[in-house]
């Protein structure tokens, strides 16, 4: 089953989609790969989240035009990006691959790629993107003397440089410490919130879960979900939620809450409550009536499980 | 065509070992022909002429070639450093004709000199009666059909090499010398009926079956439809997966 919040919690209608894949499929020989996705995304940042092997690097590439859809296709912009190479004046791509020109220096790459994309100011473009990605110390130094992380940021750097709509990147944290990618993820934000369109891949949960509140969730080559992470959660009614609960008296609102059809296990605990209800609406109406009636004050209501890691495992193992 | 490809290209290539292995290549002619010439000859220029025909037509132009051609895009295509060029709004045809001309540049860099100084040492003290002029132009219309299917092959294959060592030593080496109708799809022997037809030699070992037109109209084919090819092979070009 496919999981896809058609529109945003508040009621307003989705963006209009600058990628969209129709059912598509890509196999190798009897292999496949991806099977009959669909999906359409609109300026954010959205994450693209599987295990290794699950089909998100066949995703990325079948939308950055490097790959041949077997079926369907897939569009950026409202164009097939299979042997479009015009759409990359809108588009940037970081690949996952470390390869760069280690004979050039940070600037020099930069440089070239601007000269590909055919700037009227590649110098001054070249400059501004490596300022984004805070290089400019090691911008004379040859790349094959970067670090990875290093070399991540220039490849953004290469990606951004023409100003895109659009940026794809397939894992692009990979091998950067703790301080660039809070930085690179600083970054996206601010290109995300400039009305950019921005897709990454990754199979580490707490990266996505930090960037990206909206995930399409790649399993075995399927599409498993798609949206919002919490609001995919929620529409799980055949997994419990769970909540924790502080109050004023947890002892006698256990004994209440328990009496709510919307509940259906409460475990008491030395310091909190933790309560198990299908009906995450329901219950979250509920509770505070129930303690209001009660005359006991709630002090915390927290859902527990609306992690992407728990959402994630869920899907997973579906 | 897109100089910012160019110049990659012949930044690239200076940068690589390869360029080392091409002094040494274009090196070799030179020292055999002043071994050549210490001894003694019957006649200087058909031996010249045979020298050219063997050392620099048969060996160094297809190697030099081989090398150059095959590693201009398939060794970004094998690193994936490709994708750095394949993903901008530049047409496919744009970066072929750029990886062509910088490869032709930096073969007949290697090339042509060592075919002259060869040439020029081989005949030294007797006239030149055109052998030079013959195998110079020959050895260039040589490097531009062989550099394009060299590249035509890196961009269809990942065993561009193998097949392009296989191509130059069994079917150019071995098959033409053999049947002789297979001559019309030699590049060897294009080279050889071009340098035939300008030099004025009147017995040579390298005197070809195919004459200095249709040589060279064979030629001027085989590169234009390898060119042709290699831009149809890029525009469906798929990168390789990681995932």
């Amino acid at each position: 089953m496919t999981m896809a919040p058609e529109t945003q919690p508040n009621g307003v209608a989705s963006p209009p989609a600058t990628i969209e894949a129709v059912n598509v499929s890509r196999w190798y020989g009897n292999v496949v790969a991806v099977n009959d996705v669909s999906f359409s995304l609109g300026p954010g940042i959205t994450g693209l989240l599987g295990p290794n092997g699950a089909g998100k690097s066949t995703i990325l590439h079948m939308a950055a035009g490097f790959l041949r859809p077997s079926e369907g296709t897939v569009r950026i912009d409202g164009e097939q990006a299979w042997q479009n190479p015009e759409m990359y004046a809108n588009v940037g791509f970081v690949p996952e691959k470390e390869a760069v020109y280690s004979f050039l220096t940070g600037y020099q790459f930069v440089l070239l790629n601007a000269k590909l994309y055919g700037l009227s100011d590649p110098d001054g473009a070249s400059r501004r993107a490596i300022r984004a990605v805070s290089m400019e110390a090691a911008q004379d130094r040859r790349l094959g003397g970067y670090s990875k992380g290093m070399k991540q940021r220039l490849k953004i750097a290469a990606a951004i440089v023409h100003d895109p709509q659009i940026l794809l990147l397939d894992e692009p944290f990979n091998g950067t410490d703790p301080a660039q990618r809070l930085q690179m993820m600083d970054q996206l934000r601010r290109m995300a919130d400039e009305g950019r369109t921005i897709v990454f891949s990754s199979h580490i949960l707490d990266e996505v879960e930090r960037l990206a509140r909206n995930v399409l969730v790649i399993v075995a080559g399927r599409l498993v979900a798609s949206g919002d992470f919490r609001a995919i959660r929620r529409l799980m009614t055949d997994r419990p939620h769970t909540f924790t609960v502080q109050s004023s008296d947890d002892r006698r609102l256990a004994v209440a809450l328990v009496a709510d059809e919307s509940v259906f296990g409460v475990e008491l605990g030395d310091e909190h409550l933790t309560v198990r209800t299908s009906q995450f609406a329901d219950f979250t109406r509920a509770a505070p009536r129930i303690a209001r009636a009660e005359g006991i004050t709630i002090q915390e209501l927290l859902p527990t499980d609306e992690s992407l890691e728990s959402v994630f495992s869920y899907l997973v193992k579906r | 065509m897109n100089e910012a490809i160019f110049a990659l290209t012949l930044r690239q290539f200076a940068g690589q070992r390869r360029s080392l292995l091409l002094v040494g290549l274009a090196l070799i002619p030179v020292a055999l022909a002043v071994i050549f010439r210490l001894g003694e000859h019957l006649d200087q220029q058909e031996e010249t002429a045979n020298f050219l025909a063997d050392i620099i037509v048969t060996a160094i132009l297809p190697l030099a070639c081989l090398i150059i051609g095959t590693s201009a895009l398939g060794s970004e295509i094998e690193d994936g450093t490709a994708v750095y060029i394949l993903a901008k709004p530049v047409p496919r045809r744009a970066i072929i004709a750029a990886k062509f001309a910088a490869s032709v540049l930096i073969a007949a860099a290697f090339v042509v000199p060592a075919t002259v100084v060869s040439g020029l040492i081989g005949l030294q003290g007797v006239p030149n009666e055109g052998i030079v002029a013959g195998f110079t132009i020959a050895v260039l219309v040589g490097v531009f059909a062989y550099t394009a299917v060299f590249i035509l092959l890196s961009v269809a294959t990942s065993r561009a090499l193998l097949i392009g060592l296989a191509y130059v030593f069994i079917w150019e080496g071995l098959i033409t010398e053999l049947f002789s109708g297979t001559r019309y799809l030699s590049i060897r022997q294009y080279c050889l009926g071009i340098a035939d037809s300008i030099a004025s030699v009147s017995t040579q070992d390298f005197e070809a079956s195919l004459g200095g037109p249709e040589a060279f109209l064979l030629a001027a084919g085989v590169a234009a439809t390898a060119v042709f090819l290699a831009v149809r092979r890029l525009e469906s070009f798929e990168l390789t997966e990681t995932d």
